[in-house]
């Protein structure tokens, strides 16, 4: 084998890395229709959709959702901005201030959440009181302390990425462009700004993503509130039922839409570039070249995703529900019966002895009754 | 100041002054308003005692060590170092050294596979493979780890069924859940921080170094592993400060004995509502983590300008 | 239309460094002026000053008898076309060429109508709506130069513009970029370190080293009588003996060299002393090879090595321990070739060779 990290050994740890990666997800999946209240996979009990319908009532968590959105919004519309200007201003300040500034600007992301978020909020009561307004004042208010505490640290993310395209930037169009008559603010918005265009695209994709899923800064930031994450947090550390494995299958399922449909837009742009699109077979057909595009494939894989969920929602467990409460009733009595023997037993031995069946370690815990989750 | 100024006039003059008092006004901000002042205000509060909000202000609100003396004595009046606490920090910092190696040695392989073994088609699809898990939120990741690790888990059940032990382990008490699903949240960062290094690297290199008869763990040690050290330095730095500033995971997968320093500062923080012994808690957290990265990034001479790309 | 460029002693400096040294020159309106020197010589430093990207430390820029201080680039009259021609590369061909008219806000009718006017004049019709990457190296040349037309500017400042192109290509070019600016008429000042370039397009050449100008003249004057030790071994090939003074008669002196007494015409008109360090430059293709001796310049040599390159050969010889090289029009036979030892005799016309003082504050 000439190269090096080829062969067997490159193949099988792959495919150890991407078990590994993706193991824990897949199970995930399968409780989501697992009837069992507990997450898990084996005793199977009964193939269930109900747990979306559990997940979509959850007020607490649908609250959360919105906040987040919103939040998630205007963190995109405060973070990319700043991102851009410390990107511009790293690219233009001279080779000595540079690296400071690199430095100060990247310890947000290097900065513990935990501690961001606590010197958010402590900083802006000490403003508010300092101004003497009261706790129904912005300074005491969840939401704009989160987006503060968030902008901190996630404008640098999106500096990062603005900064790996401006250095690809050749300085010497923005001096054509001044050359030729454009006014500096011209030249930036006619022939910079369009250059970091993809950038901007992805900046504001990556920040809204960092934003949503933030736990540590927000947790303090959002005060008495809760943002979607917080919520499901402090939901997982209440007591997990399979509603949230629901909400890993509609998070997997929305991302690998997504994932797909970039690619295929990747593909039909390295195939536009190559030049020669009429080569291809797909391209030769009108009818498959309309297929090739993003638009069609995203039409596509939505259409499948709403039969499936339809599908899904007319499933009735509830025969196979009993059943299994039947059995479990059934298999109940019989331990009671046994314990009730053993008891008596016991009784007759030491009769002085507490009886304690009330911590009975049984696989099952206390969630006998998923059907009163359940939608009637 | 004046160094401000000129920054000023030279960007107005390439990019307009609207851009540039955007620019400045922007960084200004975010410098000074989000991460500068919050951190002196913090550790500002530290230095004070808890005070009801109308004696704020008052004569009883003074700078005391007090907040700092509680970590390394606790109550027992410096007599005997707070064991507890101390121990927490500690054990935060070894586990986060712990899951940054892990990290190391599970992501080069693939960074490497990834930079000069697949091609075309299959590194795309690695990237993608690579990339979706991590869309899916880390409370989720934590979630599913728990599902994996629990008692009734489907790693107990495999277990149990194929009499490998015949009790059910609890991998959660054992914090061996916490740990996997730390190292798991952070492997795409670590990835790709190696990647990026890792493929600059010209693939005739290693060619001749082969042709020249040098074993395959020869030619990492010597060749691939320096092009790859800015990256992995780079990579274990994000992976450790997140890991030792790790909330959630420790929350959802921690054992309930065994506690982060995070814990403890949120337990300050939000079940004792203690602002100030928080934020002394927190400014301590931050100072040491700088401190051992710094420190780090002395042994294995790598500059902060590393970090990030 | 016609607007001079002067440059009233400018000195730009960065810092310690000093890229340009007092540079004091006119540009007429309607000349093509070239800078010819080395890399790093500060020409393109200059050429940055004159289209305002780079301010003066000293001196004024000034175009059409206005000071250039304070008005931006994009306030002057001139129109850059850089080295790597920094074409937008998110803009189709039109849309480059168009440029300066949308920054000046012309309809877009009227935009697309000039563009094809002047991708018409640069003979690449029907390419507008391509994007840049799809164009050849001489095509993008081409719209680099039609984008910067499009300012209509009145001075066209061309930093060694043809740098990536090929041999035939630039060689093509050069005709071009001539033609081009007789058309137009517009002042061309270009940059280069291509003396070719330079001598086969200029007026005026300005030979530049180490920041300073050294000589600014028509190109066969500077061929012809270097001013200084740099443009004559700079500027072609150059064979360089020195000596010191024998004595001057008129415009001619004669220096006592290891190869003898030589003869060659004072520089610039300039009067000797006699011991007084010289070397004298002869050109290559001045040197020949003389059959019976010679009056004067008489230099015994012999051949080391020689070169066939089709319509001259090269000579290289050894005299009084001294490397010489000599080009030999093939057409002109010559009987010393052919001896077999390779002693021959050379010799050069005294007014054929340039005598510059190695230290120029001795003599006037």
């Amino acid at each position: 084998m000439r190269r090096l990290g080829g062969g067997l050994f490159a193949f099988s740890y792959t495919l150890l890395f991407f078990l590994f990666l993706f193991g824990p997800l897949v199970i995930m999946v399968i409780t989501a229709f697992n009837s069992s209240a507990f997450p898990r996979v084996v005793p199977w009990e009964c193939f269930t959709t109900d747990w979306f319908g559990v997940l979509v009532r959850n007020e607490r968590l649908m609250t959360g959702l919105w906040t987040s959105l919103a939040i998630g919004l205007a963190v995109v519309a405060i973070a990319v901005p700043f991102g851009l200007a410390g990107a511009l201003a790293l690219a233009d300040i001279g080779p000595r201030l540079r690296a400071g500034l690199y430095a100060v600007l990247i310890t947000p992301i290097l900065i513990p959440g935990v501690v961001l978020g606590i010197s958010t909020i402590v900083f802006w009561s000490y403003v508010g009181r300092k101004l003497g307004a009261g706790y129904d004042t912005v300074f005491f208010n969840g939401l704009f302390l989160t987006l503060l505490g968030q902008v901190a640290f996630i404008a640098s993310y999106a500096m990062l990425i603005l900064s790996a395209r401006l250095q690809r930037f050749d300085p010497t169009l923005t001096e054509a462009a001044l050359d030729l008559g454009a006014t500096p603010g011209q030249a930036f918005r006619k022939i910079l700004l369009p250059f970091l265009k993809p950038a901007l695209g992805s900046a504001a994709f990556i920040t809204f993503l960092a934003s949503f899923e933030n736990y540590n800064t927000t947790v303090f930031t959002i005060l008495a509130g809760n943002t979607f994450t917080t919520a499901l947090a402090s939901k997982i550390r209440l007591g997990t039922d399979p509603s949230l494995s629901a909400l890993a299958v509609i998070i997997i399922a929305v991302t690998l839409i997504g994932a797909m449909v970039q690619e295929a837009h990747h593909r039909r742009r390295a195939l536009l570039a190559g030049g020669r699109p009429e080569r291809s077979w797909l391209y030769a057909n009108p009818l498959t070249r309309l297929l090739t595009h993003p638009a069609a494939i995203l039409l596509i894989l939505l259409a499948c995703a709403s039969a499936i969920v339809w599908q899904a929602s007319h499933h009735d467990a509830q025969a196979c529900r009993a059943d299994i409460l039947s059995e479990k009733q059934r298999l109940q009595e019989k331990l009671l019966q046994e314990q009730q023997q053993r008891m008596q037993q016991r009784q007759t031995e030491t009769p002085a002895a507490p009886a304690a069946p009330s911590n009975n370690p049984s696989p099952f815990g206390g969630a006998f009754n998923p059907g009163s989750l359940a939608p009637k | 100041m004046t160094m401000i100024a000129r920054f000023f006039r030279d960007f107005s003059s390439r990019h307009g002054t609207g851009a540039a008092s955007f620019v400045m006004a922007a960084v200004l901000f975010w410098i000074v308003f989000l991460i500068l002042l919050p951190q002196l205000a913090m550790l500002d509060v530290s230095f004070r005692h808890n005070l009801p909000r109308p004696e704020i202000g008052g004569p009883k609100d003074v700078h005391t060590l007090d907040n700092y003396r509680y970590f390394l004595f606790g109550n027992s009046g410096g007599a005997a170092l707070n064991a507890l606490d101390i121990g927490v920090l500690v054990k935060t910092l070894v586990a986060a050294v712990l899951v940054t190696l892990l990290d190391i040695l599970l992501c080069y392989p693939i960074a490497f596979i990834l930079a000069h073994s697949a091609s075309g088609a299959g590194a795309r699809l690695m990237v993608i493979a690579l990339i979706v898990p991590f869309w899916i939120n880390d409370i989720l990741r934590a979630f599913a780890f728990r599902i994996l690790f629990g008692a009734t888990g489907v790693i107990n059940g495999v277990g149990l069924s194929l009499g490998l032990w015949t009790a059910p382990i609890d991998f959660i008490r054992a914090d061996v859940a916490l740990y996997a699903g730390l190292a798991y949240t952070y492997v795409l960062l670590m990835v790709f921080s190696i990647y990026n290094a890792v493929e600059t690297l010209d693939r005739n290199q290693i060619e001749a170094a082969r042709d020249m008869g040098a074993s395959w763990w020869r030619v990492h040690w010597r060749i691939v592993l320096p092009v790859a050290k800015p990256g992995i330095a780079s990579g274990a730095t994000m992976v450790f400060m997140l890991t030792a500033g790790a909330l959630a995971a420790p929350q959802i997968l921690g054992g309930p004995s065994n506690l982060w320093f995070t814990q403890l500062i949120y337990q300050w923080f939000n079940d004792a509502g203690d602002w100030s012994r928080g934020s002394a808690y927190a400014t301590i957290l931050l100072v040491v983590c700088l401190a051992f990265v710094f420190v780090m990034m002395r042994i294995f001479r790598v500059s902060i300008g590393a970090i990030g790309r | 239309m016609t607007k001079d460029v002067v440059l009233d002693h400018v000195s730009i400096r960065f810092g310690g460094y000093t890229a340009v040294e007092n540079a004091h020159l006119t540009i007429r309106g309607g000349e093509f002026f070239s800078f010819l020197g080395p890399s790093g010589c500060g020409k393109t430093t200059l050429l940055r000053c004159i289209s305002g990207f780079v301010q003066p430390s000293e001196g004024r820029v000034l175009i059409g008898g206005e000071d250039m201080r304070n008005v931006g680039p994009n306030k002057r009259p001139t129109a850059l076309i850089f080295q790597n021609l920094a074409l937008f590369p998110l803009l189709t061909v039109a849309e480059n060429i168009a440029f300066p008219l949308e920054v000046r806000r012309v309809g877009r009718k009227a935009r697309r109508k000039r563009a094809d006017e002047l991708l018409e004049m640069i003979a690449l019709p029907g390419t507008g709506d391509k994007k840049v990457h799809e164009l050849s190296g001489g095509q993008k040349q081409r719209v680099a130069i039609a984008r910067a037309l499009a300012a209509e500017p009145d001075i066209l400042l061309l930093d060694e513009p043809l740098s990536a192109l090929d041999l035939k290509l630039r060689q093509h070019m050069r005709t071009e970029l001539r033609a081009i600016q007789q058309r137009v008429g517009l002042t061309f000042i270009y940059i280069t370190h291509d003396q070719g370039e330079a001598l086969t397009m200029s007026d005026q050449v300005a030979v530049m080293n180490a920041g300073v100008i050294e000589q600014i003249d028509d190109p066969q004057t500077v061929y012809n009588q270097p001013r200084t030790p740099f443009v004559a071994s700079f500027v072609g090939e150059s064979n360089a003996i020195s000596g010191v003074v024998l004595s001057q008669t008129g415009r001619l002196a004669t220096l006592d060299t290891p190869l003898g007494p030589l003869v060659g015409q004072a520089a610039g008109g300039r009067t000797y002393l006699p011991r007084e360090r010289c070397t004298l430059f002869v050109r290559p293709e001045q040197l020949f090879i003389a059959d019976t001796p010679p009056e004067v310049n008489e230099i015994k040599a012999r051949r080391v090595n020689e070169e066939f390159e089709g319509s001259i050969r090269t000579l290289y010889l050894e005299a009084g321990g001294k490397a010489l090289r000599l080009y030999h029009m093939n057409a002109a036979t010559s009987a010393a070739l052919a001896t077999g030892d390779g002693a021959l005799t050379v010799s050069f016309k005294p007014e054929q060779a340039t005598i510059l003082p190695d230290d120029p504050a001795l003599s006037g």
